[in-house]
């Protein structure tokens, strides 16, 4: 009996053991490709870039060792700095303003019918037509001779005479967070609506019955409860804003007067236009730093102080 | 799933109280005339756009009020565009090569992945894929030269190709982000009854979990596709021959103009050509799209 | 049967073809600007002999990234139709040929356009050669010169004379302008720009590129000269805005009075708006004189194109100087740039093409290496202070855009170098 027992569980462990080698090796071979692809178009152009980062690279002739140099210079390069805050300054605006519209657009489509349907797609519609359709879209509509809104505006009074939205700052750029208001809204519309529609209705049948106000309703148990897709679409917002680019290069050139470049569009210019490649390298490198920083502080501040599943 | 059991629910709790019926439909009639003016407004840009497109050359230099063709019908800013550089279908073709490549090898990558990090252990498996995501937080914009010389090195420069690779990578985090969810999701139970059946290795992956996970699929393959058809810088640095030019790419060709003049009529066609593919297949796919999008915000 | 017979003839043709002759293909870049007349000189030298030009039209805001990226890949084109003023820079880089043996070799070598030539030399080599040719020049709208009263015959040729003018064409109604100009366009306004302040004395570099002279009189006086147009509504509200896409178009439209402009307007003036009535002038200085841009393309070799292919190269580019080459030019929108044959390529042509070709004679090009970062660039410190002071609230503004210009491309060129 004993032998028995004995025996039992010490024939199987060889062979679950070479099974676990076996499927470890399997788990490998299955995440290969995607690890391989990631290496060589991610990982080692990446390395390239830190590599080049203590260069001087011209595009056009010979790179030449400059150990820190590129980051010296961009201690004192003003137009990075604020190109950096405007940067901030355009992701703090954006954010609020998407999610904002997004809760309130996935309020809308969180129910059911066809109706309800037919406004989740037509909301959903702009996210699918890219941001270089959607910027040369409204390069035209915001066009002052030939575009939609400033005759428009002429047209029914409110203006007198053409205004050019995109010659000043303050239009400009809030013609752009229209646009991608407009653009992205939907997406993290679709986000937000998973998270009220895994809301158990009686939780809030149950607040109603109590008398709680709506908005009682939806600060102390909507809120709470769609943390984790609210979270996800701030991190998503956030570094997705950190990184705009197209629609500045687009629609405003960074103009009116260099006042809407972005970090990105900022590297872009060193790495493509004046061919600093050394430089831009080092600028891409201070951004990515940030950016990690960032990521951390939003990923330790959302997700520990939500209840740990 | 949720939004099954949510209609059941909401529909058992509409039907309970009736005393408040008259201040329901109030609330109804107003809730639906905020819904549609916000429709409209959404819509409105888009409609705009696709019907000036069909404006005559002269009225495609004034503004678009109204945005209908007012002296006929015209298809004159899409043969202006046909004869920018060559056959808009030539880029179109390109374009779709791009997209459908992507696509495909996404699928391929990301289900391999997603099904490897749900259901296997590994050594350094959390690093492999937070390696992974975390590439979606570096601006790709800033490895665009290193990747071009990389390129070259591999005899891919140039090519539609090249660009293939470049856009799956991009697409990578949140494929297999997609991916592993949804075979995360997937019932051990599931498999284990499979395994019980005999069924192993690939049949396994393919004729069991396949079905199981087809939304993320057609999530993850539409997300490629768009994203590869929209995508306009690395094909504008990276591809330096004109015949292999991108939708993209040639409208800021077109935008920006020539000798000093944009015909507006051809960028309006453009977009609108460019558009509407994107629009037609969220349509017919959106259904598993946006289920599959919400498997994913949820986990 | 067929495709075999095909392919066998194909493989003889690929084994002949060495000993056969020493035809050569080449591969040739030009940026949008010429894609009028760049493929018509490329199939009458394709039709003429057994070397054959490979043309590939670049979108000319990406001609110069693009072929900086094909050459840092080993993918350059073998020849590179560039616009004149990144020659520079490109010699600098060590991307270009030493084309000075081949050069001096033509006996029509003085002719040349000696504006080309002094921009295509660095180092004291020559590296590349004229090509094509514009020059900027100052147009008018004579069917609204006589609506507005004016004699549409009478050439502005001052800075006041301008003024009236587009005041009187800017009274006539709502939707007509006294004048345009792309004010967020840093390419377009060194090309129409600078020759104002060229013609009244300043100039906007010295000693070779080496320093910025962006403070002066005449850059301050030519600024206030716009921004006084801009403030009192001659110019339309999208010039603010105007990176250059409306910088032919404006004008062509019918509803501007003046324009500083280009040669390749008449042509395309011509060509596509026949119903407009205009005249062509110099660009004029503050009180007379005048001057203009000599713009326009040099042709290049990379330097790392096969010495084999050299002849292929220097026989198009003899073929684009010989009368014939030349006409074809002058009929397709570019000046001639090979003097002593301007006036035959001209003949019957326009006479509205002497004045420009008298203007590129006296034209002028800004040497420096850092062409593109300096002015060009769309977020660069030229553009910058033209915007900001074409539509300045006060003359204090002007100033501030001019200092920080002055310091920003002093501190480009210096860090250049």
């Amino acid at each position: 009996m004993t032998d028995g027992l004995m025996a039992v569980p010490e024939t199987p462990m060889p062979t679950r053991r070479r099974r676990r080698r076996h499927s470890q090796w399997n788990g490998l071979l299955f995440v290969l490709p995607s690890l391989l692809l990631v290496t060589i178009f991610f990982i080692v152009p990446l390395g390239m870039a830190a590599w080049m980062s203590l260069h001087k690279w011209p595009l056009m002739g010979v790179p030449r060792w400059v150990g820190f140099d590129n980051y010296e210079r961009l201690l004192t390069d003003k137009s990075f700095w604020s190109s950096l805050w405007f940067t901030i300054e355009y992701t703090v605006v954006i954010t609020i303003g998407l999610l904002g519209v997004a809760m309130a657009l996935a309020l809308i489509v969180q129910g059911q019918g066809k109706a309800i349907s037919a406004y989740r797609t037509i909301y959903f519609l702009p996210v699918v037509t890219g941001f270089a359709s959607a910027a040369l879209l409204w390069v035209w509509l915001s066009n002052v001779d030939t575009g939609l809104f400033s005759p428009l505006a002429q047209d029914i009074g409110l203006t007198e005479g053409r205004v050019n939205i995109l010659a000043n700052f303050t239009p400009a750029f809030w013609s752009v967070i229209f646009m991608v208001i407009w653009k992205m809204a939907g997406f993290y519309m679709v986000i937000l609506m998973s998270g009220l529609q895994s809301i158990p209705t009686d939780y809030i049948e149950a607040a109603r019955i109590d008398g709680a106000k709506w908005s009682q309703r939806f600060r102390f148990i909507i809120m709470p409860l769609i943390r984790k897709p609210f979270a996800l679409a701030l991190i998503l917002c956030i570094s997705g804003s950190m990184l705009a680019f197209d629609q500045f290069y687009i629609i405003l050139s960074g103009g009116p007067r260099n006042q809407t470049v972005t970090a990105v569009y900022k590297i872009f210019n060193e790495s493509f236009i004046s061919f600093r490649l050394g430089y831009g390298a080092a600028l891409s490198m201070v951004l990515l730093v940030i950016l990690l920083a960032l990521s951390v502080i939003q990923l330790t501040f959302l997700s520990d102080k939500g209840p740990k599943k | 799933m949720n939004a099954v059991t949510f209609s059941d629910q909401a529909m058992a709790a509409s039907a309970a109280p009736t005393q408040r019926k008259g201040r329901l439909r109030y609330h109804t009639l107003i809730f639906h005339a905020t819904s549609v003016l916000v429709a409209l407004l959404f819509l409105a840009p888009l409609v705009w756009v696709v019907l000036s497109s069909f404006r005559s050359p002269a009225e495609s230099t004034q503004p678009p009020i109204p945005p209908w063709p007012m002296d006929g019908f015209s298809i004159s800013s899409y043969d202006r565009l046909e004869n920018f550089g060559q056959s808009v279908l030539h880029y179109s073709g390109n374009s779709l090569f791009v997209a459908v490549g992507t696509s495909m090898l996404t699928i391929v990558v990301s289900l391999l992945a997603g099904y490897g990090f749900s259901r296997y252990r590994f050594p350094l498996k959390g690093l492999a894929f937070v390696l992974i995501l975390s590439t979606m937080m570096i601006p790709f914009q800033s490895i665009l030269t290193p990747l071009f010389l990389l390129l070259a090195k591999m005899g891919l420069q140039n090519t539609l190709i090249g660009l293939v690779f470049i856009y799956t990578t991009l697409q990578l985090p949140f494929s297999v982000f997609m991916m592993r969810n949804a075979f995360d999701a997937v019932p051990k139970e599931i498999e284990e009854a499979a395994r019980m059946d005999g069924v192993k290795g690939w049949r396994m992956l393919v004729q069991v979990m396949g079905p199981l996970v087809l939304p993320g699929v057609v999530t993850v393959g539409l997300f490629a596709f768009l994203n590869a058809w929209n995508e306009f810088l690395a094909a504008l640095v990276l591809l330096t021959d004109q015949s292999k030019f991108t939708l993209p790419v040639l409208m800021t060709a077109v935008q920006h103009g020539r000798y000093g003049s944009v015909d507006w009529g051809a960028v309006q066609a453009g977009v609108t050509l460019m558009m509407i593919p994107c629009m037609i297949l969220f349509l017919i796919l959106q259904r598993s799209y946006i289920r599959g999008l919400t498997a994913g915000a949820v986990k | 049967m067929t495709i075999k017979a095909l392919l066998g003839g194909v493989a003889m043709a690929a084994i002949a073809l060495p000993g056969l002759a020493q035809a050569e293909t080449f591969s040739l870049w030009v940026r949008s600007d010429g894609s009028e007349f760049m493929p018509k000189l490329v199939d009458a030298f394709n039709a003429k002999g057994e070397d054959k030009a490979e043309l590939q039209i670049v979108p000319v805001n990406e001609l110069v990234q693009k072929y900086a990226i094909a050459a840092a890949g080993g993918s350059q084109p073998d020849a590179l139709s560039l616009d004149l003023i990144f020659t520079p820079s490109f010699a600098q880089a060590g991307q270009l040929k030493d084309m000075t043996d081949f050069a001096k070799s033509l006996p029509y070598y003085d002719s040349l356009s000696q504006a080309h030539l002094s921009v295509g030399t660095y180092d004291g080599k020559i590296y590349g050669m004229p090509f094509s040719a514009d020059a900027s020049v100052l147009v008018w709208n004579k069917n609204l010169y006589k609506k507005a009263g004016l004699d549409p015959d009478k050439a502005p040729a001052n800075w006041n004379d301008i003024r009236k003018a587009a005041e009187a064409i800017g009274a006539l109604g709502d939707d007509t302008y006294g004048f345009y100009f792309s004010g967020n366009c840093g390419g377009c306004n060194i090309f129409t720009f600078t020759p104002l302040i060229w013609a009244s004395g300043g100039n906007l570099f010295e000693d070779k590129g080496a320093k910025a002279t962006v403070k002066t009189p005449q850059m301050k006086d030519a600024l206030e000269f716009y921004r006084g147009m801009a403030k009192d509504d001659l110019v339309p509200a999208g010039s603010q805005t105007d990176s250059g896409s409306n910088f032919f178009a404006a004008f062509a439209g019918g509803n501007i009075g003046l324009t500083p402009s280009g040669s390749f307007a008449i042509g395309a003036l011509n060509n596509q708006y026949p119903d407009l009535d205009y005249g062509v002038t110099y660009l004029p200085g503050k009180d007379g004189d005048w001057s203009s841009f000599a713009g326009g393309d040099n042709i290049v070799v990379s330097a790392k194109t096969d010495e084999d292919k050299m002849p292929a190269i220097e026989a198009f580019i003899k073929f684009a100087y010989s009368s014939e080459g030349q006409t074809i030019l002058a009929k397709n929108g570019s000046l001639p740039v090979r003097a002593d044959v301007a006036e035959e390529a001209l003949k019957g042509l326009d006479s509205r093409y002497l004045i420009a070709a008298k203007a590129m004679d006296k034209g002028r090009t800004p040497y420096t290496p850092v062409f593109n970062d300096l002015i060009n660039s769309l977020n660069g410190p030229w553009v910058n202070m033209l915007n900001k002071a074409f539509f300045a609230d006060s003359a204090e503004e002007v100033d501030e855009a001019m200092d920080e210009a002055q310091e920003e491309m002093q501190s480009i060129i210096d860090s250049s170098r």
